[in-house]
């Protein structure tokens, strides 16, 4: 172990590089964003006056409002179905799986799709889910329906389906790593105390796992609440979500209005974090 | 849980139970029976099947071959969490999230008690191991010995017919081992329970057992009370695992009289034969002495010796230990009151010698090496 004290002049200046570059790179432009959100000229202008107005146009539009909303509702199906899934792959694998080479085989059959760019696992989807696509193929073949479907595609259900792929594995890594800490012994003590396997994993495993999940839910939250890609690669023109906006306004000039929709977005985040910091406190994720 | 009951005074039974992982024979056919009340050693080195054979015992294996008998009922197909048994891990495996209170009762709230009865009886379980101070404390805040009592408190308040306990005090301090024995040994009389503790430490086999149970390679190699596994042992194994056996290696010369003289490196000796082995002439046996039992000013009656050097003296208070060469280079082991007034020093040559009596013949097929 390292003999550097605490509050020693070497440790801050050992911590001086990465300061600089995390105010440089993420605090100064983050309060810039703020900043600019307040402008109320449209033109790019530092000497700007600032004033509430791209706020109040916001919550004036409906839609924009909408958006606001759409995009927390997609956020919670995520969760939901990532948290229910990543939870039982998360389990499967470590407790289930015993032997060390179906272990490996199960981990690599889950990472591999992320060795390649999330451009083309999104546009990998397309030929799925498309009206000539695998799945209505196999749908036809199988007579489940007598038409394709063209609902997958450009679909709020293209895009769960999409958005399920890319994020699950963020819901479960937390998991696993909490569940390989947790001794087996606990596990069995609790049966030895007559503990059916049921009431052993909602008394024990899952009270033990909860630090795991609420990682996994704060990655997916910010994931999803920030994601436009999915939406404007499988939904189409026809979804958007805040992030979408962002980049629609940014793209035609309106930046002061751009920013209002990055402003909210953290807001929403910075809120999101909080609330699920509250129910476990991720510091004590220690398991003896 | 009376059909088909059988024995029941009897607390479990195993019957030729074997276990294998992979090609890995972990238990080989072991029968063991624990009679009510009973405090049963298990004592063999790492990798003997011990723990195995408990787990076994507690549902947590299930037997490849074999029958398991709890309380007379046939248990094979029991799931742990029906069995009338508790189990104290190694590391206690106390639940971390849970406070000692909750930890205490989580046994009688699984078995569906009514919620009077368990905030009556918690505190009373509390009280009894002393530990209602910590009632509302989690474990990591707890020291070993508090942990120790939390996880006792947590197996018994459901009146198990049997405690398991897998090497339960080998994560203690050492100054605290003395102690927690002793407290483990009367809380098994006080309540009257069957005690399986698994254990490497002989002393711990000998001073808490009514019946030690010594196994190596899967297999049980002696089942007797400590007295007769410390003065008879009935392997060459079990001779060598507990500590103060001198052994010897040899071949049968000649049978006679319920004798055998046994022609070692180091020279022949007598040797009486086990009731129930006949050994041949020219067999590979061997045989232990043990080594309070050799005397370095042998008698008329000291009928075997043998010349050795002492090479070390090691002073135990009470008694002084020597070790000593033979003439093939192999050490034996003499140990003598530190009253007695005679004294060999460190390099002085003697002749050891003991009784006919004093020499045990080991059985079995596996004695030589």
């Amino acid at each position: 172990m390292s003999t550097l004290r605490q509050r020693s002049p070497v440790s801050y200046a050992l911590a001086m590089p990465a300061a600089l570059w995390m105010l440089g790179a993420l605090v100064v432009p983050t309060l810039f964003i703020v900043w600019v959100s307040f402008w109320a000229s449209r033109s790019f202008s530092l000497g700007s006056p600032l004033a509430l107005i791209n706020y109040a146009k916001f919550f004036q539009r409906p839609a924009y409002v909408k958006v606001l909303l759409d995009t927390f509702q997609q956020t919670l199906i995520l969760m939901a179905i990532t948290l229910v899934l990543g939870y039982c792959i998360a389990y499967f694998a470590v407790v289930q799986v015993r032997r060390p080479h179906w272990k490996l085989g199960l981990f690599l059959v889950l990472v591999i799709p992320f060795w390649t760019s999330a451009l083309i696992r999104t546009i990998a989807w397309i030929p799925f889910l498309g009206v000539t696509g695998v799945i209505n193929q196999a749908l036809l073949f199988l007579g489940v329906v007598g038409q394709p479907v063209g609902a997958f595609l450009y679909s709020r259900t293209g895009i769960t389906l999409a958005q399920v792929s890319f994020y699950t594995l963020l819901a479960t890594g937390p998991v696993v790593y909490v569940l390989r800490n947790i001794p087996v012994s606990l596990r069995e003590a609790a049966q030895c105390l007559g503990a059916t396997p049921a009431r052993v994993f909602w008394r024990i495993t899952v009270p033990l796992t909860l630090p795991g999940v609420v990682i996994g839910q704060i990655l997916v939250f910010l994931n999803v609440m920030a994601d436009f890609a999915t939406a404007s690669a499988i939904g189409g023109n026809k979804h958007a979500y805040l992030g979408n906006i962002v980049v629609l306004l940014y793209d035609s000039g309106q930046l002061p209005f751009a920013s209002v929709m990055a402003v909210l977005l953290m807001l929403c985040m910075l809120g999101g974090v909080a609330v699920l910091l509250k129910v476990v406190d991720i510091r004590r994720l220690g398991i003896p | 849980m009376s059909k088909g009951a059988e024995h029941t005074d009897r607390d479990l039974e195993l019957r030729d139970v074997t276990k294998r992982f992979g090609t890995f024979v972990a238990v080989h056919r072991v029968s063991l029976t624990v009679e009510r009340g009973q405090f049963v050693c298990l004592l063999g080195p790492s990798g003997c099947g011990k723990t195995t054979t408990l787990r076994i015992v507690a549902g947590l294996e299930d037997a490849d071959e074999g029958e398991v008998w709890i309380s007379g009922v046939r248990a094979n197909d029991t799931p742990p969490w029906k069995r009338d048994i508790a189990m104290m891990f190694q590391d206690f495996a106390l639940f971390p999230h849970m406070t000692v209170r909750k930890q205490v009762g989580f046994g009688l709230e699984m078995l569906g008690r009514p919620k009077e009865e368990i905030r009556r009886r918690v505190p009373e379980t509390l009280a009894t191991f002393e530990i209602d101070a910590l009632a509302e404390r989690k474990p990591d805040t707890l020291s070993g010995g508090q942990k120790q009592r939390v996880a006792l408190a947590r197996a018994l308040i459901t009146e198990p017919r049997i405690l398991l306990l897998d090497e339960p005090i080998g994560s203690l301090d050492f100054s605290l081992r003395e102690a927690v024995m002793l407290e483990l040994k009367n809380v098994q009389r006080r309540l009257r329970i069957s005690f399986i503790w698994v254990t490497h430490d002989q002393n711990e086999a000998f001073s808490l057992g009514d019946k030690v149970v010594v196994m190596n390679h899967a297999r049980i190699e002696q089942v007797g009370s400590p007295e007769v596994i410390f003065e008879r042992p009935r392997t060459r194994f079990v001779a060598s695992f507990i500590q103060g056996n001198n052994v010897f290696d040899g071949v049968v010369e000649s049978v006679q009289d319920g004798r055998v003289r046994v022609q070692t490196p180091v020279g022949g000796f007598v040797v009486p034969v086990r009731e129930t082995e006949s050994p041949l002439k020219g067999a590979g046996v061997s045989f232990s002495v043990r080594a309070e039992l050799l005397t370095e000013r042998p008698g008329p009656e000291h009928v075997n010796r043998v010349p050795a050097t002492c090479r070390a003296v090691e002073y135990l208070g009470s008694v002084r230990r020597y070790d000593l060469r033979l003439p093939d280079g192999r050490s034996v082991k003499l140990e003598q009151f530190a009253a007695s007034p005679t004294r060999i020093d460190e390099g002085e040559q003697v002749t050891l010698g003991w009784r006919v009596e004093d020499g045990v013949l080991h059985a079995g097929a596996d004695q030589i090496r």
